[in-house]
């Protein structure tokens, strides 16, 4: 049985900017037919990895290998083989939404064969065929993502990166580009997505990995993340003042820190056992159980020192 | 010298198809000034204050103001077209159009972005010296200036060569500018200044400017295009003005790299 070798490899990543150590020591793989989320709080590498990943930046240590070659021997002609999604819209308002996929194509060389079909073909996948000869400045934000995805892939590229690429979009347009991203998973594209959408990474991702303050601290399948980070369930219990000096004596000596406040609220992580033991303790304490999120996950990195 | 040969590498030339693409898909709108200026600078400076100014001695012989103030009017569309190009233009495709961020991503590298840019320039430069020539041609045939317009086509490859630097030039202010607004200084602090004091406009004969023009690269493109129109030396000027103009791609495109590299990439 033959290995799969990953489209991606990257080990040790390390990267300085503004005399700071941003990232530091970051692995990453995704396999062909792959999702792997990228998750993190703000300022914690994530846009600084994946640009580093797919080239925009050259890390300071560490390599990055694509289909097991090491980008650094040519990454110029390892760049045609993939493609990128950013945050920001960079397609050119000048040129039509036909016109940016036939301009976008000729950055890269070999240029694709059957241009024109492609185009069209990517016209009818993203639903943009009645927007073809209008400017993208037009189209409204699900649509423009839709534009941006496009362009990425008109090159038929094999590893796929999308930076937050439903930031901003109203409900019905992020589940359409998710199935749209789920599509290109399925016809084998090796993908990294970062998100801030907690939905987003656990819907789509088949593999994530957190970043805080430049490290990995969890990675796994979404739900083996959850369960080694956070815990099985979490306790929601609004707080008071006698809440607060029952339930901290409680916390410390289980190892637990005061927990994160949402609207007045404290969530508390907590393992099977430890459940049992909290409602052993307080019987007459209003609360709610519910099973963990990654918010918790990242409510929990906020508040480690 | 990677970053030299990037000159000559296809990334280069696509981004300088790009903006030609979008330069023709707006060209009822950028066609307009460079047609427009020379006749407005020709009808207010040449015939205007022409009148009042009367004839300029040019190499011991007398010409008119507005003959004499033509080819100037060359070397400022020149000048002119490619440091706005690499100024404001390079600016808003870096910081507001993301159109640097989008090619980024691509086979293209920052190298080819920075040499797309400042060949584009030269180009659209050479583009306006062009029009701008077709445009004296037309006011020579009316008699309203007195040119060798045979020599009027080797002012094109001049123009190219002249606008590399330029443009060099300029997109050093732009890796260094915080905003837009700051584009203020470089134009009205050096560019404008640089613009009107080379030569252009009036012989430079006081000793300060005459000083600073041996080391101006405008200044031998005016009297080069003089030269070539109205009849004179060219060698000493234009061979000082291709020495300037290689010296600024020489020792400011690097430069630009690594500012840029810094600006667009953080790195």
């Amino acid at each position: 049985m033959h290995a799969v070798i990953p489209m991606l490899e990257a080990r040790a990543l390390v990267k300085h900017l503004g005399g700071r150590r941003v990232v530091d020591g970051v692995d990453l793989v995704c396999l062909p037919g792959q999702i792997h989320g990228l998750l993190g709080p703000n300022g914690a590498g994530k846009t600084t990895t994946l640009r580093m990943l797919y080239g925009f930046l050259t890390p300071d240590a560490g390599e990055i290998r694509f289909q097991g070659a090491d980008v650094r021997g040519d990454l110029v002609s390892a760049k045609r083989f993939i493609g990128v999604c950013t945050q920001e819209d960079t397609f050119d308002g000048d040129f039509t939404v036909e016109q940016n996929l036939l301009i976008a194509a000729e950055y890269f060389r070999p240029r694709p064969d059957g241009l024109r079909e492609r185009v069209g073909q990517l016209l009818d996948r993203f639903e943009l065929r009645p927007h073809a000869r209008q400017k993208p400045e037009t189209l409204s934000g699900g649509y423009r993502r839709r534009l941006m995805l496009a362009r990425a892939i008109v090159h038929r590229p094999r590893l796929l990166f999308l930076d937050e690429p439903t930031t901003g979009l109203d409900p019905q347009a992020r589940v359409a580009v998710w199935q749209l991203v789920d599509g290109l998973r399925a016809d084998g594209l090796a993908i990294v997505l970062t998100t801030h959408y907690m939905d987003e990474a656990e819907r789509l991702s088949d593999v994530l990995t957190v970043l805080a303050r430049g490290r990995v601290v969890a990675h796994g399948a979404p739900k083996a993340v959850l369960g080694d980070s956070v815990g099985e369930h979490v306790v929601v219990v609004a707080t008071g003042a006698e809440v607060t000096a029952a339930l901290l004596p409680w916390l410390a000596p289980r190892g637990l820190r005061k927990p994160a406040t949402v609207l007045g609220d404290w969530h508390v992580p907590l393992s099977a056992e430890a459940l049992a033991d909290f409602a052993r303790a307080f019987p007459h304490l209003r609360y709610e159980v519910r099973s963990p999120t990654l918010d918790d996950l990242f409510l929990k990195l906020a508040l480690e020192p | 010298m990677r970053w030299l040969t990037a000159a000559l590498e296809w990334q280069s030339r696509v981004v300088v198809l790009r903006h030609l693409r979008v330069y023709l898909h707006n060209w009822h709108t950028a066609f307009l000034p460079p047609v427009g200026e020379p006749v407005t600078m020709l009808l207010a400076f040449g015939l205007g204050l022409g009148g009042y100014v009367g004839a300029l001695d040019w190499r011991g012989h007398p010409v008119d103001y507005p003959t004499y103030v033509a080819p100037g009017l060359l070397a400022y569309a020149a000048f002119m077209t490619a440091v706005f190009q690499a100024l404001f233009a390079a600016f808003i495709r870096m910081r507001y159009q993301r159109t640097w961020e989008g090619q980024l991503t691509t086979q293209v590298e920052l190298r080819h972005v920075v040499w797309g840019e400042v060949l584009w320039a030269a180009l659209l430069a050479t583009i306006y010296v062009l029009i701008v020539g077709l445009v004296l041609t037309v006011f020579a045939v009316l008699g309203l200036v007195d040119l060798d317009l045979a020599w009027l086509p080797a002012a094109l490859p001049i123009a190219f060569l002249a606008g590399c630097g330029f443009a060099a030039f300029g997109l050093c202010f732009t890796a260094l500018v915080p905003t837009i607004d700051h584009m203020n200084l470089p134009v009205f602090l050096v560019v404008i200044p640089m613009g009107l004091l080379s030569g252009t406009y009036f012989p430079i004969t006081h000793p300060a400017l005459a000083a600073v023009s041996a080391v101006n690269p405008l200044y031998h493109l005016a009297q080069t295009y003089r030269g070539l129109l109205l009849g004179g030396p060219v060698a000493g000027h234009l061979a000082a003005l291709a020495l300037l103009s290689v010296l600024m791609v020489v020792v400011l495109v690097p430069l630009d790299l690594r500012l840029l590299r810094r600006r667009v990439l953080g790195d």
